[in-house]
C-alpha cells in the first residue's frame, strides 16, 4: 500500500516544505478561478440570470481542457528527475542497499510526484461545482473528467519516472519526458485530425478514419473532450486510452526496474557460466 | 561474518576484482588498504548487493549476496565513499525515513534515532536540516543512518575521507565504539595509519587482488621491534662507530654528516642507555629522537617479502 511506502511520505514532506509547492497551488487556483469567472461572465454579458446550460457547458470544456494541458506539461517537471536526480545527488546507492524493492522505489516516485498534481486537481473541484451549479455539467461527468485527469497525471508521472531511471541523466530524462507528453498531446492530435481530414477529402479508404480515430484515442485532450461529448468519435475511447497507456507504462517501468537493479544480468552470468574460473 | 570465495568482477575486459578470498570474523574490524583504483569500492559494493559479482561467491552474515540479497541488505549497513543527502529534510526525519525502509517499528525507530544521534555527537542537531550540516557532521549522521536497523555487519567505504584532522579523530573514536559494540566492520581506506588505529586485521589490495592479510598485532610487534632513532651531533666517525657498535640493541646504523640514523631493537626505556653511551664516548649530541613509525613502508616491506601468503591470526 502506498502509505507504507516511505518514499511517498518523505517526498511529500520535502515538497510541501519548500515555499514553491504551496505557491504553485495558490497561483494555479487563482488563475483558474479568474478564468472561470471571466468565461462565465463573458458568456452572459454580465447577466447571470441569462446563463444557458449549453453555454456553461462550453465553459466547463474550456476550463477542464486547459487544466489537462497544464497538468500534462507540469507533471514531468516533478517526475522527470525523480530517479536521475537521486542518482546525481548520490543518494540512490544507499536507497538500493535497503530492502526496498525496485518496484517499491519506482512506485514511491510515481505516487509522490503525482501527488502535488492531484492536489492541484482537488483544489479546483469547487470551481467545477460552480460550473455545474449553473447547469453546465452533471456531477457524474465532472467526476469522470476528474478521474480521467487523475489517471493521465499518473500515466505521465510513471512514464517520466521510467525515463528518469532509464536515461540516467536528468537532462536527457527531461527531454524524453517532454517529448513523450508532446507526442501524447500534439502529435497524436495533429496526426489524428490530419488523417480524418484526408479521409473526408478522399473518401476511398476505410482505414484512414480508423487510424485517425485510433491516434485520437491516444490523446488525453481528445479523450477528455469525448468524455464531455464535445467531439465525435468511437464510444468508450477512454477504455482504449487506459488500456494502451497501462501497457506502455508497465513495459517502460519493467525496463526501468531492470535499469535500477540489473539482476537479469547476474542470472545470465550464472547461466552462461563463469569465464574467469575456467580460464 | 563476511566471507568471499574467488570473488571476481569484470568490467568489460578489465578484471577489477580478481579471485578475492576474504574472511572477516564476527566482532572484528577488517581494513582494506589499497591505492586508487585497486578495487576496494567494487569489492565493498558487491558485498552490499549493489554490484553483481561476475563470478565467485560472497557471504554476509551467512547469506549469499546473489542468492539472498534482501537478507544481506537487512544484515548490513553500508556507507558509500561519496554520498549525498536529501534536501529539505531534518536529521530526525532522515533517520526515520531509512528506518521506514527497513520497516523498523516507529517507536523503536524514534528511540534509536535519538540514541544514535547522541552517539555520534549530533544530539543538538535533531531538527537541523541535513543539507545544512558540515561535511564531518553529515559523515557522522551517515554512520548513524547505517545503524538505524541495527545491522550485525557494517561496510564503510573510506569513512574518514574528506575530513579535517579533528573530524578524523572524532570519526576514529566512533569507529572504536562500534568495535566495542561488537559489530563486524569492514572498512576501506588508502591511508594505512588510519586503519592501524581501528582495525584488527588489514588486507592489502592491489589491482584487484588481495595481496596480503596481516593482523594489526603482528604489525605492531614489528614496528616496536624496529624503531628508527635519529641522532644529531658532532663527533669523529670512529667515535660514532665505536659507540654505536658497542650497543647490542642497535640492529643497524647509518652515518651521515652531522649525525646518524639508527635501527634500534630495544625499548623506549633502553634508549636512554644508548644516549648515555654516546655522550660518554664523546659525541656532542644535539638531538636524539625517535622517528615516527612509517607503518606504510613497514607494511609494504612485510607484504613484499611474504607476497601472497597470509600472515594473520587463524
Ligand atoms: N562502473 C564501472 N565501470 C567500469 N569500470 C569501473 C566501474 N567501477 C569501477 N571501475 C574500475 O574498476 C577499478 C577499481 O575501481 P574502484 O572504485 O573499486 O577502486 P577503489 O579501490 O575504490 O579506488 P579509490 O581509492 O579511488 O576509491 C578502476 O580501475 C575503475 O576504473
Ligand atoms: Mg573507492
Amino acid at each position: 500500500m502506498w502509505w507504507h511506502n516511505p518514499l511517498v511520505n518523505k517526498e511529500f514532506r520535502q515538497r510541501m516544505r519548500t515555499a514553491r509547492a504551496p505557491m504553485v497551488i495558490v497561483f494555479y487556483l487563482l488563475c483558474m478561478a479568474v478564468l472561470t469567472f471571466f468565461l462565465l461572465y463573458e458568456n452572459v454579458q454580465g447577466q447571470f440570470s441569462l446563463l444557458l446550460p449549453a453555454r456553461s457547458e462550453q465553459v466547463f470544456l474550456i476550463v477542464s481542457l486547459l487544466q489537462m494541458v497544464v497538468a500534462a506539461y507540469l507533471t514531468p517537471a516533478f517526475a522527470a528527475t525523480a530517479v536521475s536526480g537521486e542518482r546525481e545527488r548520490r543518494t540512490l546507492a544507499v536507497l538500493l542497499t535497503t530492502p526496498m524493492s525496485p518496484f517499491g522505489i519506482l512506485a514511491g516516485k510515481v505516487l509522490s510526484s503525482s501527488a502535488l498534481l492531484a492536489l492541484l486537481l482537488v483544489v479546483t473541484l469547487p470551481l467545477y461545482s460552480l460550473v455545474f451549479l449553473f447547469g453546465g455539467a452533471v456531477p457524474q461527468e465532472t467526476l469522470a473528467v476528474f478521474g480521467f485527469q487523475l489517471f493521465t497525471i499518473v500515466v505521465i508521472a510513471a512514464l517520466s519516472v521510467a525515463w528518469s531511471t532509464i536515461a540516467l541523466r536528468s537532462g536527457w530524462s527531461t527531454v524524453l519526458s517532454y517529448a513523450t507528453v508532446a507526442t501524447m498531446t500534439l502529435a497524436t492530435g495533429g496526426a489524428g485530425y490530419g488523417l480524418r481530414y484526408v479521409a473526408t477529402r478522399f473518401p476511398v479508404d476505410e482505414f484512414l478514419p480508423r487510424w485517425g480515430n485510433w491516434l485520437l484515442q491516444l490523446n488525453p485532450l481528445w479523450v477528455e473532450a469525448r468524455l464531455e461529448n464535445a467531439v465525435t468519435g468511437p464510444e468508450r475511447s477512454w477504455l482504449v486510452f487506459i488500456g494502451v497507456y497501462t501497457i506502455l507504462c508497465a513495459a517502460l517501468l519493467m525496463v526501468a526496474r531492470w535499469r535500477l537493479r540489473p539482476r537479469g544480468l547476474a542470472l545470465l552470468n550464472k547461466v552462461v557460466g563463469n569465464d574467469e574460473r575456467m580460464s | 561474518m563476511i566471507r568471499t570465495e574467488n570473488l571476481c568482477k569484470r568490467y568489460g575486459r578489465q578484471l577489477v576484482v580478481n579471485q578475492l578470498n576474504l574472511t572477516v570474523r564476527p566482532g572484528t574490524v577488517f581494513g582494506i588498504v589499497g591505492e586508487n583504483g585497486a578495487g576496494k569500492t567494487t569489492t565493498l559494493s558487491m558485498l552490499v548487493t549493489l554490484t553483481a559479482p561476475t563470478s565467485g561467491r560472497a557471504f554476509v552474515n551467512g547469506f549469499e549476496v546473489a542468492q539472498d540479497p534482501v537478507a544481506v541488505r537487512r544484515s548490513v549497513g553500508y556507507m558509500p565513499d561519496s554520498f549525498g543527502v536529501f534536501d529539505d529534510i531534518r536529521c530526525m526525519e532522515y533517520l526515520q525515513f531509512y528506518a521506514d525502509c527497513y520497516r523498523v517499528p516507529r517507536p523503536v525507530a524514534r528511540q534509536r534515532a535519538r540514541e544514535l544521534l547522541a552517539w555520534v555527537g549530533l544530539e543538538d542537531k535533531q531538527d537541523a536540516y541535513v543539507n545544512a550540516l558540515s561535511r564531518g557532521m553529515q559523515q557522522r549522521l551517515e554512520l548513524a543512518r547505517c545503524l538505524m536497523h541495527d545491522p550485525a555487519v557494517l561496510v564503510l567505504d573510506e569513512p574518514s575521507s574528506g575530513l579535517d584532522p579533528r573530524s578524523r579523530l572524532e570519526m576514529r573514536a566512533i569507529l572504536l565504539k562500534l568495535k566495542d559494540a561488537g559489530k563486524t566492520v569492514l572498512l576501506s581506506s588508502h591511508i594505512l595509519h588510519e586503519l592501524v588505529e581501528v582495525a584488527d586485521e588489514l588486507g592489502f589490495m592491489r589491482s584487484g587482488e588481495l595481496q596480503a592479510v596481516a593482523s594489526v598485532d603482528v604489525l605492531r610487534n614489528h614496528t616496536s621491534a624496529y624503531r628508527t632513532l635519529q641522532v644529531v651531533g658532532e663527533a669523529p666517525e670512529h667515535v660514532w662507530r665505536h659507540a654505536l657498535a658497542a650497543d647490542g640493541r642497535v640492529v643497524e646504523f647509518r652515518l651521515r654528516p652531522g649525525g646518524a640514523q639508527v635501527q634500534y631493537g630495544g625499548t623506549t626505556g633502553q634508549q636512554a642507555e644508548l644516549l648515555q653511551r654516546l655522550v660518554t664516548a664523546g659525541v656532542a649530541v644535539q638531538q636524539f629522537y625517535e622517528e615516527a613509525v612509517d607503518v606504510e613502508a613497514l607494511f609494504l616491506r612485510l607484504t613484499a617479502s611474504h607476497d601472497t601468503s597470509v600472515e594473520a591470526a587463524p
